[in-house]
């Protein structure tokens, strides 16, 4: 089992989809409920929206009424989040990046990044990855599968 | 020509050398297609297409069916390995066959699909060759309110989804609504929830929404727990690389539950093999012994899917070859493809050009064994895939990510979505929310959603228009009581508590 | 009358090629050409383009690779944007069809409209039936209309968006015969012909090379075309205002279009390839087998079709009730 992020996660949880019912239920109450030809666009996403709504709202009052467990009380682990976060911020900048600089420099850059940084191994153990992982993507799926991917200013 | 003769005459189409060779020659480039993401069998085979205008009909179809069917069996691997899924079919199969992964049983799972896809894809074709025209008159018995009831069957069982919570497992199931609902309404042509973006007007992919929520947040929350060297302990020895016995006995209920929901969900035209297999994981789990088992690497789990969207392709050539009526995207190229070689698929198909249809069928037997054969000795090779130290195979898979998202349609953007479901995927497992439901909702949700409106159209609002119907009320009916099975113990304990 | 008009079109294209200042550079492309779809693999758009790069290698007529792009959803509006930012470059091209000019009208997003890209050639027509089961009582398109009227909002008939050409057809027969029915939108062309051959709509308005294998079992029916004359395929079936409908026909076009600010010399390039394309063994039987209505048209006619099209498509779809935008 992965460890639980905070103390009163459900709350934070059940106010986010709370307040995501509440957003779809305004939203979808502008459009057509029920048109003369049958239910409208808004028909769905009305009864949807109020039951997440009450499903929230039932997940943050069971918070209040259960004990709470041992686990759900263990600290926070800071260092695990920190890795994962900057995975991911390193993932998303690259499918940026990929506009410009292409699906294979910024993969390779990518993979650079994560076995130095995130995995920390030495530079040069890391430099190969990248240009060896590059490379390997380069001849399956541009070379063998002629798969069109994110072309950027280099032509590749 | 009665079914024998026909198949008989079939038989000695698909054995002629060239045609066996290009039986090999489709099955092969279809494992292929279905374990790497970015190629989908549609697109490969609009691709080769135009190859085969220069061969016999008959050769042509073998060819490009197998790749079809081909792209099924291999579509499993790497849901099974990297929990990534690398069909719509096969993400089901990321629930059960990855965790037997994780226990060190990733060639179990692997042998296991291999072996039910082989199953059930049989049992679809002998029920493709027996029935063709009865069943698909059957089929066009299915009208709305059938879908709906079908959709409502498959929700229900996500309660079994569900795990610890069934709040959290709800309310992941709602927001899978609410995702699927993105984009251009069908019957207004209103657009709902796309913030003004037009590359939202079509929706959301599934695929973009499965790679994100299953293999990009599985890569997070591993790196977050530093699950350091090697990703999973991959045993030595080659009895340890097969399925056991034990296990091959499990599945037993599993082949003949994915054999038959495939084939019967495979012929209707308005829901495909990704349903199927959700909805056959479903049954399987609601007359397990050991339901609260599923989730956590049962080989049933893996079986029950693999096998039903592998007969899902038996029943989805029914309306194709009987009817000339595509059921979805890969099955529209195939039927582009006979269109344009003059063999024209429909009521007379099997009497005017009985070569490509017995053909094509006594191919799909034979098509069937060469996939097992093709499939199963490389299981141990595959597993071996788990050894790359985890510095170089995480990336990997975000590579791998990155272009199974980008060819869903060729652009950026939907990269970007990859990353934030990415993020979402992991949100949800620290907040201990379980994402298979969240993934169910959103491959049923859209379907439901059309069928119920549908059909209070036809009905001109009568709701009774869903209970009126007999398969349809039927269905309803085992929504119901899938519903209120779970509480049926408590009840009993409150009972003998009372006594 | 489709070979004449084709071989005006060739006439003036020719004679427009040859008054081309000679002075300027020609253009010949270097690069792979990215022909751009809107519907996935095996859908409409999808399909013609294969046939016509195929139509094209077969007859060599181009002397570098040209590659199909998918570029799916909203309705054409991913794969018009995308032309749309490709702004004077020589090696893109795309295949636009009635939703490229429909879904700018009602969309808010859908910003890119057919007059902000640069049109080359309109290519096909696509014709359409008019559709009731075999055993259905109707056997005419008078009793249908009959039916309709006699019981407003009981019939039903099967079809794709309300933007599509089925609806576009609804509208105008409603609007002539006063008669009221359902349209009930299903995603794919399958589902849409499985409702009808159920037996669960009662109607519906048929591309003829789906239409043409039913019919000939004897399960299908067709009661009229939705085309200004008759086709070769079916010379009994009467056309709409043969039947007693005199109703505009909704087109369903399909044609090349490029991105805004094409060079005179890329243009007169694409012209001409199409043109060739056109004419070519693969291309004909494409449209032999797909039953489709051939009319090449220059670039300055398809644009003129293409604003005439959008002011019909405007009216039929306000008649309708649909909200436009722009």
């Amino acid at each position: 089992m992965r460890k639980a992020l905070f103390k009163d996660a459900d709350v934070i949880a059940g106010s986010c989809t709370a307040a995501l019912g509440v957003y779809i239920t305004l939203t979808a109450s502008r459009w057509e409920v029920m048109g003369a030809d049958g239910p409208g666009p808004g028909f769905f996403p009305i009864g949807y929206g109020i039951a997440l709504i009450i499903l929230s709202l039932i997940l943050i009052f069971q918070r209040f009424t259960a004990p709470l467990t041992s686990e759900a009380g263990a600290a926070f682990d800071w260092e695990g989040f920190g890795r994962a976060a900057a995975t991911w911020a390193a993932f998303a900048v690259s499918a940026l990046a990929m506009q410009t600089a292409g699906f294979y420099i910024a993969f390779g850059v990518l993979t650079v990044f994560l076995a130095g940084f995130v995995f920390g191994k030495p530079l040069k153990t890391a430099l190969l990855t990248g240009v060896l992982s590059a490379a390997g993507f380069y001849i399956v799926f541009c070379l063998a599968l002629d798969v069109s991917l994110p072309v950027g200013i280099l032509g590749f | 020509m009665d079914v024998l003769s026909g198949l008989a005459h079939g038989f000695a189409v698909a054995f002629e050398p060239a045609n066996l060779m290009w039986c090999l020659v489709g099955c092969f480039l279809g494992t292929v297609v279905g374990i790497l993401p970015g190629l989908g069998p549609a697109a490969t085979i609009a691709m080769l297409l135009p190859m085969t205008y220069g061969m016999s009909p008959t050769a042509g179809i073998i060819m490009l069916t197998g790749i079809y069917y081909g792209a099924k069996y291999g579509g499993s691997t790497t849901s099974i390995l990297l929990n990534m899924p690398g069909e719509s079919s096969s993400v089901v199969t990321c629930i059960d066959g990855y965790q037997m992964a994780r226990k060190g049983r990733a060639g179990a799972a692997l042998g296991i699909a291999a072996i039910a896809s082989f199953i059930a894809g049989s049992f679809g074709i002998v029920a493709l060759s027996l029935m063709a025209p009865p069943i698909a008159e059957f089929a066009l018995s299915f009208s709305s309110p059938e879908y709906f009831a079908l959709m409502a069957l498959g929700l229900a069982l996500v309660v079994l989804l569900a795990g610890d919570s069934l709040v959290k497992g709800l309310i992941a199931l709602l927001l899978g609504l609410w995702l699927t609902s993105i984009g251009t309404d069908l019957f207004t042509s209103q657009s709902r929830f796309t913030f003004g973006q037009s590359s939202l007007l079509s929706g959301l992919d599934f695929m973009v929404v499965a790679i994100g929520v299953f293999a990009l947040s599985e890569v997070l929350n591993s790196i977050a727990d530093k699950e350091e060297t090697q990703l999973l302990p991959v045993p030595k020895g080659m009895r340890n690389l097969l399925p056991s016995w034990e296990e091959l006995k499990a599945c037993r209920f599993a082949f003949v539950n994915g054999s038959v929901v495939g084939f019967i969900i495979g012929i209707l035209p308005g829901a495909g093999a990704s349903i199927a297999s959700f909805i056959s994981y479903g049954i399987e789990r609601a007359f397990s012994r050991h339901p609260e088992k599923f989730g956590t690497g049962v080989p049933e789990g893996v079986a029950a899917p693999e096998g039903a969207n592998n007969a899902d392709t038996g029943g989805a050539l029914i309306p194709l070859l009987t009817l000339g009526i595509p059921g979805g995207g890969t099955t529209a190229i195939l039927l582009s493809a006979l269109v344009l070689w003059g063999v024209k698929p429909g009521p007379l198909m099997m009497q005017e050009s009985p070569d490509v249809f017995w053909g094509l069928v006594a191919s799909l037997y034979i098509g069937n064994v060469m996939l097992l054969i093709l499939n199963l000795p490389m299981v141990p090779l595959f597993a071996q895939i788990l050894r790359i130290p985890v510095y170089i195979l995480h990336p990997l898979i975000l590579g791998v990510s990155v272009i199974g998202a980008y060819s869903v349609a060729g652009r950026i953007f939907d990269v970007v979505m990859l990353a934030g479901f990415g993020a979402l995927g992991y949100a949800m497992s620290r907040l201990k929310f379980p994402v298979a439901p969240l993934v169910l909702g959103f491959v049923l949700g859209d379907a439901m959603e059309r069928a119920l409106r549908q059909s209070l159209m036809m009905s001109q609002g009568e709701l009774g228009i869903l209970f009126s119907r007999p398969i349809s009320a039927v269905m309803l009916a085992c929504a119901v009581a899938v519903l209120f099975l779970p509480l049926l113990p408590r009840f009993r304990a409150l009972k003998v508590a009372a006594g | 009358m489709n070979r004449r008009n084709l071989l005006t079109t060739l006439v003036s294209l020719t004679a427009a090629l040859a008054a081309a200042p000679s002075a300027q550079a020609e253009f010949k492309p270097t690069r792979p050409l990215e022909l751009v779809v809107h519907s996935g693999p095996g859908g409409g758009n999808d399909v013609m383009g294969r046939a016509l790069i195929a139509a094209i290698e077969e007859a060599k007529l181009s002397p570098v690779r040209i590659q199909i792009s998918n570029k799916v959803g909203g309705g054409g509006a991913t794969a018009a944007s995308y032309i749309a930012d490709k702004k004077g470059d020589p090696n893109v091209i795309g295949i636009f069809t009635s939703v490229w000019i429909t879904n700018p009208l009602v969309q808010q997003e859908a910003s890119v409209t057919m007059r902000d890209l640069t049109p080359i050639s309109l290519m096909v027509l696509e014709p359409a039936l008019v559709a009731v089961r075999a055993d259905s009582p109707y056997k005419s398109m008078a009793e249908l209309m009959d039916a309709a009227k006699a019981n407003p909002g009981k019939m039903k008939q099967s079809g794709g968006s309300p933007l599509a050409r089925d609806a576009l057809v609804r509208t105008v027969l409603q609007a002539k015969t006063g008669g009221r029915w359902a349209f009930i939108s299903f995603p794919s062309g399958g589902e849409r012909i499985s409702a009808l051959l159920g037996g669960h709509v009662d109607m519906m308005v048929i591309e003829p090379q789906e239409a043409g294998e039913l019919m000939r079992s004897g399960k299908l029916r067709a009661l009229a075309q939705v085309a200004d004359a008759r086709l070769p395929e079916f010379k009994e079936i009467p056309t709409l205002k043969e039947a007693g409908f005199d109703v505009p026909n909704p087109p369903q076009p399909r044609g090349v279009v490029g991105p805004p600010g094409m060079a005179p010399d890329v243009l007169a390039y694409y012209v001409d390839l199409i043109a060739r394309a056109g004419k070519s063994a693969g291309w004909q039987k494409f449209l032999r087998e797909g039953l489709l209505e051939e009319k090449l048209l220059a670039p300055k006619e398809t644009a003129e079709f293409l604003a005439a099209t959008e002011t019909q498509m405007r009216g039929i779809l306000s008649e309708s009730g649909v909200k436009l935008v722009r």
